[in-house]
């Protein structure tokens, strides 16, 4: 890290100098790896990584759509815009030949509505959207559900995440319905049973959820599932719920984009990553949890037993997984935006 | 009396200036990650952004960004504040309308508009195509800011010289240059400061191999905004005040 | 080269011509074009597969006129007007201290005002937080010294809000100000005294028209960029507004209806183009000082 290494970086981009070696380009979220994989993974392949950030999902997707897919060999979407890329042309068929490691995910979390037998999409880190309680000022056993935050007693206290997805996957449980429906009707009760809920929230938090909570600004509330892990290694009063009417579930994935320039690195990235060593440090490191069967055996007890990272089969059966809904978006977003504006 | 209120006001508006900053600096050395409450003196957070090479290089690259990006946008900025106030040319109302639309545009539409030219125009995405679009996005700044201070002065001063055979860059350089230097430094810190803090623009028009310290800060919020960052912080402010002491003494000297 | 060719060629590379082209080249390529397309995907027809597709259809425009954004625009207004005054009313006698300094005092002082503001907005937006909060700074400072006896709400409110703004904007309101008090005539200001001009006539006849055309160019920079912020007000508001910038973004790239988000964005450089114009017509009539420009602006 010197000024001279910076000026030939300088040079080496603005010439297009193409670097001689071997590389694999990868965008994904900051420190969104454990630390030192990078570095191990090119000590053991001789490939450099060039590691780029982007601090949304539909950031990303929006580049790699005006790119035409090109630009990057592993990008890390959510479940909901994997079907949509894919449907788009926007992602790389994944051979799943070249990946020796792929015997370590749990099958439970494969071979989802959203990518029918991986073909496009190796899960990476998974979570939960659920309730947090800091149980020095609320009895935890008193919230057990979604509807609970309905309560009248809540005014003005509440924490809901700014997401349009998030929010209406409340709502609709809360009247079973699917968290993916694009059936106006249903929509539209989700909508007005949110408008129930809007006098009871202080808060709508898209970057970080877990502050007001350890701040001490709201004590109920959504959340998601790292960032109550993170909450609790700072204040264990922070109390995680899996609602009864299901959890939101997510999963960040390994892709390919079409445009992909070195495809052989790529999955050989992908296969680094799913070594159960690397998992294990994954898991223990970011708080969130792994759809490595192999590394849940190799993480400390303290983790292993800790419900947020590995949730119970039945909570994850209970639960469901963010789906692209296409043309509803449209409404949903429609509905939010009145929420927001109090109407 | 009225100096002691002058003073307190003064001292008081510094205070509310840096009263955050002041909090981060703390907090660079607290062992709490998040800083909620004093859990005890740690170097740990410097030793830690020490050994992070792409924190570091990122921050590094955004330094060098800002400082091209407001040099090149003041230039420029200062040239077109001229042009707008002295020249009659085609176009020029358009041209004046063009540097509001760039201030008006939400981030997000200047974003996507930059990343679809530089496609079209085939840049490559990567330090070329942030510079040009830092630099465009500073523009109004300087120029707003250049030109306010061109309307105040004596236009017979440069009726004189042009009389006496003056030529425009002589004019520009000897007259001008002088009389609006103010205004030139004020807009390339206004210029290094928009360019410092950017995200969206950048994470749109910026490719892999140039990473900036914005994105990589707002990133990190996935997996919770390392203290590193605020070692960044009371290291650009050391760093900072030490060049503030520095000239200072220099030009104390001088006078 | 012989000086008939040399004559030829100089109005041709002449200075002037530079700086215009120069003008001219980069605003067209790097403005103009792309706002040209912004404007044509306005008309455009929305798909979620390709964002926008023909036909031509004046949909989206038609969609502008909805109540909820007309109440979301005179928000929007509302906080970026209050924020402008705010930071005038304390840029401008900052600034004007400031400019009465010695020459090293002055470039010192401004240096050190923008320093605060190199430091990323995001991790100074949670240390402001951290002054705001239930259990912040001011809160614990009001509750222990006995004035209030729970804490005070204040963050996630519209005065953390406007806290933020005023905080994030202020230097830029100081800036172009102390460039305008240098060229303030002292003989000028001391005649006034000597014919026995008040301190409020001095201000109103002489410092304050000799200063307008800084206090135009603050209140420009901080007021439009103001418009389009969201972030401060989404951090320490709890984002229970919505804002213009807002509405943008979400339909830019959650909603992906880029017809829409373009004709949102269309309008309201419109609206407030429009609303400049006004501003500047009505300020040529009342008095030709302080308008930013006779023409073009």
């Amino acid at each position: 890290m010197k000024i001279s290494s910076l000026i030939v970086t300088l040079f080496l981009t603005a010439s297009t100098v193409l670097y001689a070696g071997e590389k694999v380009v990868v965008y994904n979220w900051a420190e969104y790896i454990p630390e030192g994989a990078l570095e191990a993974f090119t000590k053991e392949t001789g490939i450099e990584v060039e590691y780029s950030t982007f601090d949304n999902n539909e950031t990303m997707y929006s580049k790699l759509k005006l790119q035409k897919g090109k630009g990057y060999d592993i990008v890390v979407p959510s479940t909901y815009l994997v079907s949509k890329m894919r449907d788009e042309g926007l992602l790389h068929e994944i051979d799943h030949s070249k990946l020796k490691n792929l015997s370590n995910l749990s099958i439970s979390l494969m071979n989802k509505e959203y990518d029918p037998g991986n073909k496009y999409s190796i899960p990476y880190l998974w979570g939960s959207t659920g309730i947090a309680v800091n149980s020095k000022e609320i009895d935890p056993a008193s919230i057990t559900a979604w509807a609970d935050l309905w309560d009248p007693k809540w005014e003005g206290k509440l924490l809901l995440v700014d997401d349009v997805r998030e929010a209406f996957h409340m709502a609709l449980k809360k009247n079973g319905f699917s968290t993916n429906s694009t059936n106006p009707d249903e929509i539209k009760t989700a909508y007005e049973d949110l408008q129930k809920l809007m006098p009871n929230v202080r808060v709508f938090n898209a970057d970080a959820p877990r502050e007001p909570y350890l701040a001490g600004d709201v004590n109920l509330g959504m959340i998601w599932s790292g960032e109550a892990k993170m909450a609790q290694d700072e204040n264990p009063d922070i109390k995680y719920i899996f609602p009864k009417e299901g959890a939101g579930f997510w999963i960040d994935s390994f892709a390919i984009p079409s445009g992909a320039e070195n495809l052989e690195n790529a999955h050989k990235f992908i296969d680094y990553m799913m070594s159960a060593e690397v998992a294990k440090q994954t898991v223990e490191e970011l708080g969130y949890s792994t759809p490595n069967g192999e590394a849940r055996d190799l993480v400390n007890e303290e983790t292993r037993h800790n419900p947020v990272i590995f949730p119970p089969a039945e909570v994850i059966d209970k639960g469901e997984f963010q789906k692209d809904v296409g043309d509803a978006m449209q409404l949903y977003n429609e509905y939010w935006e009145k929420l927001k504006a109090g109407k | 009396m009225m100096k002691v209120f002058k003073w307190s006001f003064v001292v008081a508006i510094f205070a509310w200036l840096y009263l955050p900053i002041a909090i981060l600096v703390v907090n660079s050395f607290n062992v709490s990650k998040y800083g909620y409450e004093w859990q005890g003196f740690t170097l740990k957070w410097y030793e830690k952004l020490f050994h992070n090479e792409q924190l570091m290089q990122a921050f590094l690259n955004s330094l060098l960004i800002a400082a091209l990006a407001a040099t090149f946008a003041t230039v420029l900025g200062t040239l077109m504040a001229l042009a707008i106030h002295r020249y009659r040319f085609p176009m020029k109302a358009a041209a004046s309308g063009m540097l509001f639309v760039v201030m008006m545009s939400p981030d997000i539409v200047l974003a996507i508009t930059f990343l679809v030219i530089f496609i079209a125009l085939g840049v490559e995405l990567g330090f070329w195509s942030l510079l040009i679009a830092h630099i465009t996005f500073c523009l109004p700044f300087v120029v707003i800011t250049v030109y306010a201070q061109l309307k105040g002065f004596d236009r017979y001063l440069l009726e004189a010289a042009q009389d006496l055979g003056a030529g425009e860059s002589r004019i520009f350089r000897l007259i001008i240059l002088p009389l609006v230097f103010p205004a030139i430094i004020a807009g390339w810190l206004l210029s290094f400061t928009l360019s410092l803090d950017d995200v969206i623009i950048s994470s749109f028009v910026t490719g892999p191999g140039f990473e900036i310290l914005p994105i990589r800060v707002f990133s990190m919020v996935k997996v919770g905004v390392s203290p590193e960052v605020n070692v960044l912080a009371a290291l650009l402010l050391s760093i900072s005040l030490l060049l503030v002491t520095f000239s200072t003494l220099l030009l104390r000297r001088k006078y | 080269m012989p000086p008939q060719v040399k004559n030829l060629i100089k109005p041709l590379f002449s200075f002037r011509r530079g700086v215009i082209f120069l003008t001219l080249f980069w605003l067209g390529l790097f403005v103009l074009v792309p706002h040209v397309l912004v404007l044509v995907t306005s008309v455009l027809t929305p798909d979620p597969q390709h964002l926008a597709v023909w036909p031509v259809t004046l949909d989206s425009w038609a969609r502008l006129f909805d109540p909820l954004y007309v109440e979301v625009f005179w928000h929007s207004l509302w906080l970026s007007a209050v924020t402008t005054v705010i930071c005038l009313l304390l840029g401008y006698p900052f600034a004007w201290i400031l400019a009465k300094l010695p020459g090293v005092w002055r470039g010192v002082l401004l240096f050190l005002m923008i320093v605060p503001f190199w430091t990323n907005s995001l991790i100074r937006t949670y240390a402001i937080k951290l002054i705001l909060g239930n259990k912040g700074l001011v809160n614990t400072l009001l509750v222990g010294a006995g004035i209030t006896d729970k804490p005070v709400e204040l963050l996630y409110t519209p005065f953390a809000v406007i806290f933020g703004l005023v905080y994030v904007l202020l230097p830029f309101m100081v800036l172009p100000l102390v460039s305008s008090f240098d060229k303030l005539d002292r003989n000028l200001i001391e005649a006034a005294h000597d014919l026995g001009a008040g301190w409020w006539q001095r201000f109103r006849h002489i410092i304050l028209p000799l200063t307008m055309p800084g206090v135009v160019a603050g209140c420009l920079i901080v007021f439009l960029p103001a418009m389009g912020m969201f972030y401060v007000a989404d951090l320490l508001g709890g984002a229970k507004n919505l804002l213009l910038g807002n509405i943008i973004k979400n339909q830019f790239l959650v909603v992906r209806d880029w017809p829409f988000g373009a004709a949102f964005s269309v309008a309201l450089i419109g609206i407030m183009a429009a609303l400049m114009w006004l501003y500047f017509l009505a300020n040529q009539r009342i008095n030709r000082q302080g308008g930013l420009d006779d023409e073009g602006i």
